[in-house]
C-alpha cells in the first residue's frame, strides 16, 4: 500500500475523525475525543490513530502528505464563551442600535419547540459589541446607491478617536446601502485608519461590503462583526494545527473548508466563512457517492452524539442557504443547506416524575464527561448508555476497545432514573427511549423530503456519523426510500467529503435586474451587458485570491452564476451560468432557460411560471482549482456468506426480546457478502445494528445496502 | 429527578446565575423540593428566627411568630396577622398630582391624576416598598392575596403546617 498523500479532519463538539487518503484513493479511519482548549492535541490523537490503523508512524505520515485539510470548532468555541476581541462600532446615525435589536428570531433560534412556545424563555444573544461603543455618523446613501446626505467626516473622525481612546482591537464599519455603493464605508475606513496612524495605535479596520457586498444589513453587520471578533483566535488554533504538523514533517500549508463546500488557506481573508464547515463535508461526500452508485437524487443524514444533521441532493442540486443561523446570529455566509435537528447518542434522557414524560435533550453529554457507561464522570443516563445496556454496543470494542464501556454502572443508573420511574423493566424502557430517538429522526426525515415535494422513492438514503448505523433501521424504516445505504468508514464520512473538495473561492454581489416575460432582443442584449461587467469584477477578485494562495492561473477555473427568481417570488435558486461569458440576447436566453431547467429539477416541471418574468437578485462567480480525491474501488462481487468476516456472537435486545445476534468484523465485509438480522456488524469507529429479519448486502464498491423485511 | 444544589438556589433568587443556567432550569422539569430549598435560603437571609411559611414578595413573608402567623417585613416589621391586608398597616405615599407623577417619569407621558393614581406601600421601620399599586382614585385599596396555607401544605407539599408554640 502506498503511503497516504490526503488527510482531512473534521473536529465535531464531541470527536474528532481523520481520514487517510492515499495516491489511489484507499483509505483509513482515525477517531480521539476532541480538545477545545487546544485542538492541536485531538488532531494529534486522531491522526495517530489513523496512523496506526494504516501502520506507519506520524512522522512518516506528515512528511508524505501533500494536503492537510482541517475543519474545526475554535471560531466557534471563542463566540459560544464570548471571549474574542475588543470591538467598536461605526454605522449610520440612526442605526446604532441595530447591534441590541437584531433580528427577531435570533431571540429564540436553536431553541426546542417548547421553549420557543415559552416567550419567557427568549433572550437576545449577548452583542458582540456594546452600544456605548458603537457611534453613528450622519450619512445616508438610498437603495439606488445615490448619497441623499454626504458624509460628515468630523462625526467620523471624532468616532475614531473615542474607539481609539476605548483601546479597542478592531474598527467595525457598516453602513445602510453600502452594497450598492460602498463609497461612505470606504471614506469613513480611510479616516479612521488616518486617525489610528496619527494616534500610533495598532486597530483593524472593517467594512461591510468587503465581507460581502449582499442585501440585508443585519446579516452583513453580524457577519463583519464575528470576522473580527473570533476569527483572530480560530486563526491562532490552526496555526497550532498547522505547527503541529509541520513538527512531524508536513511540508505546506494547511487547509480548511468554506461553507459552500470548498478548500482555502487558512490565511483566507474571510475566515467566519469556515464556520459552519463541518457537517458541509457529508453532502460532498454524499454528492461523490451519488455519482458512483447511479443516484442524484439523495438524503444525506448525520448522527453523532448531539445532532442529527440532514442535507438534501435533489437531481443533482444542493440548496444553497443564503442567511444561516450562527450560535443564534444570522450571517450573511453562503451555505450548502442543513436540516438539523438535536437527536444523538449523547442525548440525555429524562423523566418528570409527576407526569412520568419522557423527554431526550436537548443537552447532549458531549466528550466530557460522556455517557454514564464511559466512566468520566457523567452521571446523567443516555441514548449511549441503553445501546450498551441492550448489548447493542460491544463494551471491549467501543473505539477499538479505547474505552471500556461500563455497562452495569450505566444499568443501574439508567434503572434508578428512568426504568423505575417509570414502573417497567430496563431494557423495555432502554429500547423505548432508543424508539423514541429513532421516531424523531425518521420524522425529521420524512419532514424534510414533504418539503421536497418529492416522493421518497427516487431517494438514496445515506446514514454516517459515528451513530448513524447504529440508529439506521430505526431512523429510515417505513419511509420506503429507493435505497438505504451506510459505509465501512462511517465515522469518517464527514472528513471523506472534505477531502473530495476542490479549492475554490465564491465571489458575489447583490444586484437587482427585472427581465419581463416578453423581453426584446435591445433589453436582454443590455441586461447581459450590464451582467458580464459584475462577473468580469467577480471574476478577477476571486482569481486574485487564488494566486495569492499559490494556485497557478492555468489551473484555476471560473463559473459565474446567479441567483434567480421568477419576479415576485420570495427565494432564490442558484443557478450556474452555462455560457463563460454573456454578450448577446441568445446568451441571456440561455442564461434564463437555464434558471427554468434548474428551478423545474428543484421543484417541479409543471411549477415554472415564465409569465411572471425573471428576476436576478445576485450575481457571483465561483473559482476552483482542483486537488486529488480520494477514490473508492470497484471490486467484482464475491460469495455471499459472510464467514469470513464472522466473529461471534452476542446477546442483544432487538424488538422486545433477546436475541443471540451475529457478530460481524465490518472491515473484513467483502463485496457480494449478505447478512441477515439480527446481527451486528462492529468497527472500532462506529457500530451497525440489523433488525431481526432485514439484511444487508455488501456491492462491489463495499458499500453497505440495508434492506428492510 | 431534577434537583439542584442550595448554592444554586441561592444564586437564582439572589439574580446572580448566568442567564443560560437560568434558562435551562426553567425548560427542565420543575425539581420536586425547589419550595423548601427557597425557603431555606430566605429563612438564612433574614435577620430573625421566625419560621417563614410562604414567601409573598421580594422582602415581605408569612412567618410563624409564637402562636400567631403575622406578615413580616425582611427587616422585623411586623404587619399583623397574615389574614388581614398588611398594606393597611403600611405607610402609603400615593401619587395623584402631575408633579408626583412626573418624578418617578420624567421623559415619558404620565397618567391622567383624574383617572389613575399610584399607591406605593412602604415599611414604617426600612422604607423598603413592598408593593406599588395602580387604581381609579377613591378605589379601595387592593387585597391582592390571601393564601390556604393549610390547602397549600397539606394537598399540594404534602407537608404538616409548622406549629409555633401554643
Amino acid at each position: 500500500m502506498n503511503t497516504p498523500i490526503v488527510i482531512g479532519i473534521d473536529a465535531g463538539g464531541t470527536m474528532t475523525d481523520t481520514i487517510l487518503v492515499d495516491r489511489n484513493g484507499h483509505f483509513k479511519i482515525g477517531k480521539a475525543a476532541t480538545t477545545p482548549h487546544n485542538e492541536a492535541e485531538g488532531f494529534i490523537a486522531s491522526a495517530e490513530d489513523a496512523a496506526d490503523a494504516w501502520g506507519i508512524s506520524l512522522e512518516d505520515l506528515f512528511s508524505h502528505l501533500d494536503v492537510v485539510l482541517y475543519s474545526g470548532t475554535g471560531m466557534l468555541n471563542t463566540l459560544l464563551s464570548r471571549t474574542g476581541r475588543r470591538l467598536g462600532l461605526i454605522t449610520t446615525k440612526g442605526m446604532e442600535d441595530m447591534v441590541l435589536m437584531g433580528r427577531g428570531l435570533q431571540a429564540w433560534a436553536d431553541y426546542s419547540y417548547s421553549d420557543r412556545l415559552h416567550a419567557v424563555t427568549h433572550q437576545h444573544p449577548d452583542p458582540l459589541v456594546p452600544r456605548r461603543r458603537t457611534h453613528g455618523v450622519t450619512e445616508r446613501i438610498d437603495q439606488f446607491g445615490d448619497v441623499i446626505i454626504p458624509l460628515y467626516e468630523h462625526e467620523v473622525a471624532a468616532a475614531a478617536r473615542k474607539l481609539i481612546d476605548d483601546k479597542v482591537d478592531a474598527i467595525c464599519i457598516m453602513t445602510i446601502f453600502s452594497h450598492v455603493n460602498p463609497a461612505h464605508e470606504k471614506r469613513i475606513a480611510e479616516i479612521c485608519r488616518q486617525e489610528i496612524a496619527g494616534a500610533g495605535a495598532d486597530i483593524n479596520v472593517l467594512t461591510s461590503h468587503e465581507v460581502r457586498p449582499v442585501i440585508r444589513e443585519q446579516s452583513r453587520l453580524n457577519s463583519i462583526l464575528i470576522e473580527a471578533y473570533a476569527t483572530s483566535r480560530g486563526r491562532k488554533q490552526l496555526r497550532g494545527i498547522e505547527d503541529a504538523s509541520k513538527k512531524y514533517g508536513f511540508r505546506y500549508g494547511v487547509q480548511t473548508l468554506l461553507s459552500f463546500g470548498g478548500l482555502t488557506s487558512i490565511n483566507h481573508p474571510r475566515l467566519h466563512e469556515t464556520m459552519i464547515s463541518g457537517p458541509i463535508g457529508g453532502i460532498l461526500g454524499a454528492a461523490y457517492v451519488g455519482k458512483l452508485i447511479g443516484n442524484d437524487s439523495l438524503i444525506c443524514s448525520d448522527m453523532g452524539g448531539t445532532s442529527f444533521d440532514m442535507g438534501v441532493i435533489t437531481r443533482g442540486q444542493t440548496r444553497i442557504e443564503n442567511e444561516p443561523l450562527m450560535d443564534r446570529f444570522k450571517l450573511n455566509v453562503p451555505t450548502l443547506h442543513l436540516d438539523t435537528i438535536g437527536a444523538g447518542a449523547g442525548m440525555i434522557l429524562k423523566v418528570d416524575p409527576l407526569t412520568k414524560k419522557v423527554s431526550l435533550g436537548p443537552e447532549s453529554a458531549g466528550s466530557d464527561p460522556g455517557p454514564i457507561c464511559f466512566d468520566r464522570g457523567g452521571t446523567e443516563p443516555t441514548i449511549a448508555d441503553c445501546d450498551a445496556i441492550l448489548g447493542r454496543l460491544n463494551p471491549d470494542y467501543f473505539l477499538g476497545g479505547k474505552v471500556k464501556l461500563q455497562v452495569e454502572k450505566a444499568r443501574l443508573a439508567f434503572k434508578e432514573k428512568c426504568a423505575d420511574v417509570l414502573g417497567v423493566s430496563v431494557e423495555e424502557a432502554a429500547e423505548g427511549m432508543i424508539d423514541m430517538l429513532e421516531g424523531d429522526a425518521n420524522n425529521a426525515l420524512r419532514r424534510v423530503i414533504s418539503g421536497q415535494g418529492i416522493h421518497p422513492s427516487e431517494y438514496t438514503l445515506l446514514s454516517y456519523g459515528g451513530s448513524g448505523p447504529l440508529h439506521l433501521a430505526g431512523c429510515s424504516k417505513g419511509i420506503g426510500f429507493r435505497d438505504v445505504l451506510t459505509f465501512q468508514f462511517a465515522a469518517g464520512f464527514s472528513a471523506f467529503g472534505c477531502t473530495t473538495a476542490d479549492y475554490m473561492r465564491r465571489h458575489s454581489v447583490s444586484i437587482q435586474i427585472d427581465i419581463g416575460a416578453r423581453a426584446d432582443n435591445s433589453e436582454l442584449t443590455e441586461t447581459a451587458n450590464r451582467i458580464d461587467r459584475v462577473w468580469r469584477d467577480l471574476e478577477r477578485a476571486a482569481v486574485e485570491e487564488m494566486l495569492a494562495d499559490g494556485h497557478a492561473r492555468e489551473k484555476v477555473r471560473t463559473v459565474p452564476f446567479l441567483m434567480m427568481r421568477y419576479t415576485g417570488q420570495l427565494e432564490d435558486v442558484e443557478v450556474m451560468s452555462p455560457i463563460p461569458a454573456a454578450t448577446n440576447a441568445d446568451d441571456m436566453r440561455k442564461v434564463i432557460d437555464q434558471f427554468e431547467t434548474v428551478y423545474a429539477k428543484i421543484n417541479h416541471r409543471v411549477s415554472r411560471y415564465g409569465e411572471a418574468g425573471f428576476t436576478i437578485t445576485e450575481l457571483g462567480v465561483i473559482a476552483t482549482a482542483d486537488k486529488v480525491k480520494p477514490l473508492l474501488v470497484k471490486r467484482p462481487l464475491g460469495p455471499s456468506n459472510p464467514a469470513a468476516a464472522h466473529k461471534g456472537t452476542r446477546e442483544a435486545y432487538i424488538g422486545g426480546r433477546w436475541h443471540k445476534a451475529d457478530l460481524y468484523e465490518m472491515d473484513l465485509l467483502e463485496p457480494g457478502h449478505e447478512i441477515s438480522g439480527p446481527a451486528i456488524v462492529e468497527h472500532p469507529a462506529t457500530t451497525l445494528v440489523i433488525d431481526p429479519q432485514d439484511r444487508v448486502f455488501i456491492d462491489e464498491w463495499t458499500l453497505l445496502h440495508y434492506e428492510h423485511a | 429527578m431534577t434537583s439542584y444544589t442550595k448554592e444554586v438556589i441561592s444564586d437564582l433568587i439572589a439574580g446572580q446565575l448566568p442567564w443560560p443556567q437560568t434558562r435551562r432550569i426553567m425548560s427542565t422539569y420543575k425539581d420536586e423540593d425547589r419550595f423548601f430549598k427557597v425557603i431555606e435560603v430566605l429563612q438564612e437571609r433574614v435577620p430573625w428566627d421566625d419560621p417563614i411559611l410562604l414567601p409573598i414578595s421580594d422582602h415581605l413573608f408569612i412567618c410563624q411568630s409564637g402562636s400567631e402567623r403575622v406578615t413580616k417585613c425582611e427587616c422585623g416589621h411586623s404587619f399583623g396577622d397574615y389574614r388581614r391586608n398588611w398594606k393597611l398597616q403600611a405607610l402609603i405615599n400615593v401619587r395623584c398630582t402631575e408633579a408626583s407623577l412626573r418624578e418617578i417619569y420624567p421623559n415619558n407621558d404620565i397618567p391622567d391624576p383624574d383617572w389613575m393614581e399610584i399607591r406605593e406601600f412602604i415599611c414604617p421601620d426600612c422604607s423598603t416598598i413592598h408593593e406599588v399599586e395602580a387604581a381609579a382614585p377613591g378605589y379601595p385599596i387592593v387585597h391582592d392575596f390571601e393564601p390556604d396555607l393549610e390547602g397549600f401544605y397539606r394537598e399540594w407539599l404534602k407537608k404538616p403546617l409548622p406549629e409555633g408554640p401554643s
